[in-house]
């Protein structure tokens, strides 16, 4: 140690240190980049495989089918029957047929407001006992009344009916059976299982008046089709990119494929060949909805409840019928009825890119990481910059010969004679840089609340204005701090620096929430870490300050990438509507808890507006 | 008495912070309340409600106090408790501001002591520090305690040792470990006395005077809670022991938590000690290495604390950076504050996100929140380390002016 310190010490004062700190954070945006295009290859990449033993997936005989295909033809009869009719008249109707069934059913009200729009309706579910369990444990049916794209689940509503019939008739559940009818795909589980847990805001929404055990699983059923389906689209993601436990979604692939030969797909990836490229695909798509973190089915509201849930739904058109759909849920369900303990053993945070193919949080999150680490990087690089006082006129190619300066240092009668060079601390001036830093980020919440309380037609009309403001914006803010305090070049440094620390900070925080959103707001972010002159190492004016055409082209790039200009980059290669969009949005907040938005307004945007701010050729 | 325009603005724009975060967002203290960053088992002011009823946990003094406060108007009187003792810290640290005991104490006179924040400005840092704000936002009971601290150095460097020993029985009283600030508490009362007479009192006699003052406190004040509790002593073990034998492992941001919770029972005792010897051993050789400077030995002493005490919380770290800007002029000399900084900043952040994955979410376990509270207690240690570095070096640079701005070896 006592001489390895010398050489560190002479090292900290090479030049050639603080020119690195530029290409080492390039270095990991690119190492990052390329970490997450390499994750598909077999090997960074896992075949999936069921962790809990317990579950033993598809090792039991199924035997719903045979005459309860005419059970089955009679509820899908009845629920045809019911379209057009009022929500009372349906909730009467399908507590009926769980009455005749044996069972005692239940009904829950709900209503939201967001976004000017109204979202009410009613849950109908019924609690099967189980004849062999304590009450303490549960596994959930659902069935939404319409799916995600607002078309009568007429099979799925059916099929969920029938299976509460044929369930009652077992004896070997030791788990209580909840069959949820929900009113609609979105509002409807979220107020159920707000309600469940005593969380849903009264008066609103109406608590259950039938509860059972702690929920073991969720398995949603969505067949919206009127003829024989191909294939089972699994969807998993949850609210905020919270994911299910793998082995619920390993247990519903291995009983559809290897038990009953249906086959499996994800992401809406309707074919997969298995190529390199339809597996980045998959993955891409997955990180997609998990960055964005809305609501993807009716088992997205169950997930942040820690109770792990997924939609199956039926796609295409091919010859396995609604039976098929019944035994691949009766077999998934007498695989939770086998769990001794909650999920637990398999992975929480995975990225899928087949129905048998994952990585797991151990192998993609440096990329994330990387990606927040480069703004770190840059941020100590600036901090030490800015206290560096400015580099000597004539540079010197034989430093050891020149004099050093010296200074003549008396200290109680005693004298002593120093270099110069050493003693100049350049003080750095916090208070400004720190302040617009912490006020900016709180500006945030303007745009979040307008966003959030604005009705569905005044939306766009808002989001317009602000993108065109939000233009202006950097200019203006530049303009009145320099009208208030000129801003000194060591300013310049320390704002960066500071901004890229927070950005860094948060970034690494959200890489452990959601994986997907940290990454691509990083990515999205990285022209932040190299704006100003980031290979100089003083505080000099012509430094410290880009010259003006670097000015103005990082302007351009920076309004390229800013926060409103990328989401409607997004809307329109997603050819999504702008307005749904916002107002999916603003539900999602309102109903969900959605945190998406937030990190949008509170930490992107902030970051961007330093950035604009300081690339200003005003200032 | 003239109030300065400055500190009014500054006292009032604080006040109403706090007035708005406590009204316009009620939901906000409760859920403060419950953050484990914030109330420990031994400071909740949910504990303290309950004790309200059953007269234990907290140190029944407080009880009664809180006891007055007509149920219907709970909420809003103890907030406005909180923010007035917020106010009563600021004012204190002000008052030890402007008493430049930091710059320059009886035997020791720093060559940057120019280089220094005025009073406003050292109870501005400490009013709008996020840490200091959320801890009276989750109303501990540790702000009592802080507040006493506070007081009893004011009235140290004021000259008035009587009071600030009984000030720092108090704060003992409250929570037991004040009372290892006695030895740098002590020196202190002694220079600043010795430094207003011209010939120095009797050391013998000045320490055994403040010694019995501050005992003839703490006695004063447990026969007090005696009376209190119907002539009962069990509230001794339930206060005192609590600190002294750890049996709530509620985690926290400290060390301890973890560390017993994984220990094997019968080396329980042995842990137990070698803990709190950790966290006292730094006062005798503190004291003697820093004689000089005995304020700074109390701040050091608090930056201790926030690590290494049983239950810590961020109010305690939040009275550490409330002392911490008195040196100022020391801020030159140190060498990692930005790392430090950044540490700290990176643990306030991962901290409730890990503690949300763990109780939450359930994907996450405890060793995530541990590791993050070894990573706060790192940033701290650093602060602390860097912080004595730089009064010793400062130190040294009397001593030999020709080392000015060189590099320190280790031969």
């Amino acid at each position: 140690m006592a001489l390895i310190s010398p050489t560190i010490l002479a090292l900290r004062r090479d030049p050639r240190l603080l020119k690195l700190p530029p290409y080492l954070s390039a270095l990991c945006i690119f190492i990052g980049a390329v970490w997450l295009c390499l994750l598909p290859l077999n090997e960074y990449s896992r075949r999936t495989y069921i962790s809990e033993n317990a579950l033993l997936p598809g090792q039991v005989h199924t035997y719903f089918g045979g005459s309860e295909q005419n059970v089955f033809n009679a509820y899908k009869y009845e629920v045809q029957a019911l379209v057009g009719k009022d929500q009372e008249a349906i909730s009467t109707k399908l507590s009926d047929i769980f009455e005749s069934a044996g069972l005692r059913p239940a009904r829950q009200k709900y209503e939201y407001h967001a976004a000017g729009n109204t979202y009410s309706g009613e849950n109908v579910y019924a609690i099967l006992h189980a004849p062999r369990g304590d009450a303490t444990e549960a596994i959930l049916l659902v069935a939404a009344w319409t799916n995600m794209d607002g078309i009568l689940n007429q099979s799925g509503v059916a099929l969920a009916l029938a299976l509460a019939r044929y369930f009652k008739r077992w004896s070997l559940w030791s788990k209580d059976i909840i069959i949820l009818i929900t009113g609609d795909s979105r509002a409807g589980p979220q107020a159920w299982v707000d309600a469940y847990h005593d969380e849903h805001s009264s008066p609103f929404v109406a608590p259950l008046p039938l509860k059972s055990g702690a929920l073991q699983g969720v398995v949603v059923v969505d067949n919206a089709l009127d003829h024989r389906f191909e294939s089972l689209h699994i969807v998993y993601d949850g609210i905020n990119g919270q994911l299910p436990n793998l082995d619920l979604f390993n247990t519903a692939v291995s009983i559809a494929s290897g038990q009953l030969g249906i086959g499996v797909s994800l992401q809406r990836m309707w074919k997969h060949n298995d190529s390199y490229q339809e597996r980045l695909q998959t993955m891409l798509r997955g990180m997609f909805s998990q960055g964005l973190g809305y609501s993807s089915g009716p088992h997205s509201s169950f997930v942040p409840y820690h109770v792990d849930a997924i939609t199956l739904q039926a796609v295409g058109d091919g010859w396995q019928d609604e039976m098929a759909m019944g035994r691949c849920v009766e077999s998934i369900f007498r695989s939770l009825n086998n769990l001794l303990e909650h999920f637990h053993q398999s992975f929480f945070f995975y990225l899928l890119m087949q129905a048998d193919r994952f990585v797991s949080i151990g192998t993609y999150l440096p990329s994330a990481m990387l990606v927040a680490v480069n703004f770190t990087i840059m941020a100590i690089a600036l901090w030490i910059r800015s206290g560096r006082p400015p580099a000597p006129k004539v540079a010197s190619t034989m430093p050891e010969k020149q004099n050093p300066e010296m200074e003549i240092v008396q200290e109680n009668n005693m004298t002593a004679i120093t270099p110069k060079e050493n003693l100049t601390i350049l003080e750095r001036q916090l208070f400004l840089p720190v302040t617009l830093v912490v006020s900016l980020h709180f500006l945030g919440a303007i745009p979040l609340y307008v966003f959030i309380n604005s009705s569905h037609n005044t939306l766009p009309l808002y989001f317009l204005l602000f993108t065109f403001l939000n233009f202006f914006q950097p200019t203006v803010l530049a303009t009145l701090i320099h009208r208030h305090t000129p801003l000194t070049p060591q300013h310049h440094l320390l704002l960066q620096s500071f901004s890229l620390l927070v950005l860094g900070i948060f970034l690494a925080t959200l890489a452990t929430l959601n994986f997907s959103l940290s990454l691509f707001v990083g990515l999205l972010s990285t022209p932040l870490s190299f704006t100003g002159n980031p290979f100089s190492s003083s505080v000099d004016a012509k430094d410290a300050i880009p010259s003006k055409t670097r000015q103005h082209i990082w302007t351009l790039v920076l309004q390229l990438l800013s926060p409103p200009v990328v989401v409607w980059a997004v809307c329109y290669i997603w050819g999504a509507d702008l307005g749904e969009m916002l107002a999916e949005a603003a539900f999602g907040w309102k109903v969900n808890g959605l945190w998406t938005q937030v990190v949008i307004w509170c930490v992107w945007w902030p970051a961007w507006t330093v950035g604009g701010i300081l690339v200003n050729p005003l200032l | 008495m003239v109030i300065d325009r400055r500190k009014a603005i500054l006292f009032s724009s604080a006040a109403a912070l706090r007035f708005i975060l406590f009204f316009a967002f009620p939901s906000l203290p409760d859920l403060l309340t419950g953050r484990v960053e914030i109330s420990t088992p031994v400071t909740s002011f949910k504990r303290l409600q309950e004790g309200l009823f059953l007269y234990t946990h907290n140190a029944p003094l407080l009880l009664p106090l809180f006891a007055l406060v007509p149920p219907s108007l709970f909420s809003p009187l103890t907030a406005l408790l909180y923010i007035l003792l917020d106010l009563l810290c600021a004012n204190a640290l002000i008052k030890i501001t402007e008493s430049g005991e930091s710059g320059s104490s009886r035997l020791f006179t720093s060559p940057r002591k120019d280089m220094k924040w005025d009073s406003i400005a050292v109870a501005a840092a400490y009013l709008f520090n996020p840490f200091t704000i959320a801890t009276c936002i989750g109303r501990p009971t540790s702000v009592f305690t802080n507040c006493a601290i506070l007081y009893a150095i004011t009235q140290a460097v004021s000259g008035k040792p009587i009071t600030s020993m009984l000030t720092l029985g108090l704060a003992s009283y409250l929570s037991l470990y004040p009372a290892l600030l006695l030895p740098p508490l002590i020196l202190l009362c002694y220079d600043r006395k010795a430094r207003d007479t011209k010939t120095p009192p009797a050391a013998t006699f000045s320490t055994a005077t403040f010694v019995s003052v501050f005992s003839a406190s703490i006695a004063w004040f447990l026969y007090l809670s005696k009376v209190l509790t119907g002539g009962s002593s069990e509230y001794l073990a339930s206060t005192y022991g609590v600190h002294l034998l750890l049996p709530d492992l509620t985690p926290n941001v400290g060390l301890w938590w973890y560390f017993f919770i994984e220990m094997f029972d019968s080396f329980r005792e042995f842990f137990l000690g070698v803990f709190w010897l950790h966290l006292g051993g730094y006062v005798g050789a503190l004291c003697i290495r820093l004689r000089t400077q005995p304020l700074f030995v109390i701040t050091t002493l608090l930056g201790i604390f926030a690590i290494f005490k049983p239950y810590p919380s961020i109010s305690d770290t939040s009275l550490y950076f409330a002392m911490l800007p008195l040196y100022r002029h020391i801020f030159p000399l140190m060498r990692y504050t930005f790392f430090a900084m950044a540490t700290i900043l990176y643990a306030t952040l991962l901290g409730p996100a890990f503690y949300y994955l763990w109780i939450y979410a359930g994907s996450g376990n405890a060793n995530f929140f541990y590791a993050i509270t070894l990573v706060w207690s790192l940033g701290l240690s650093e602060i602390v380390a860097d912080s004595l570095f730089a009064v010793l070096r400062d130190e040294w640079e009397v001593e030999r002016p020709e080392m000015k701005g060189k590099d320190i070896r280790q031969i």
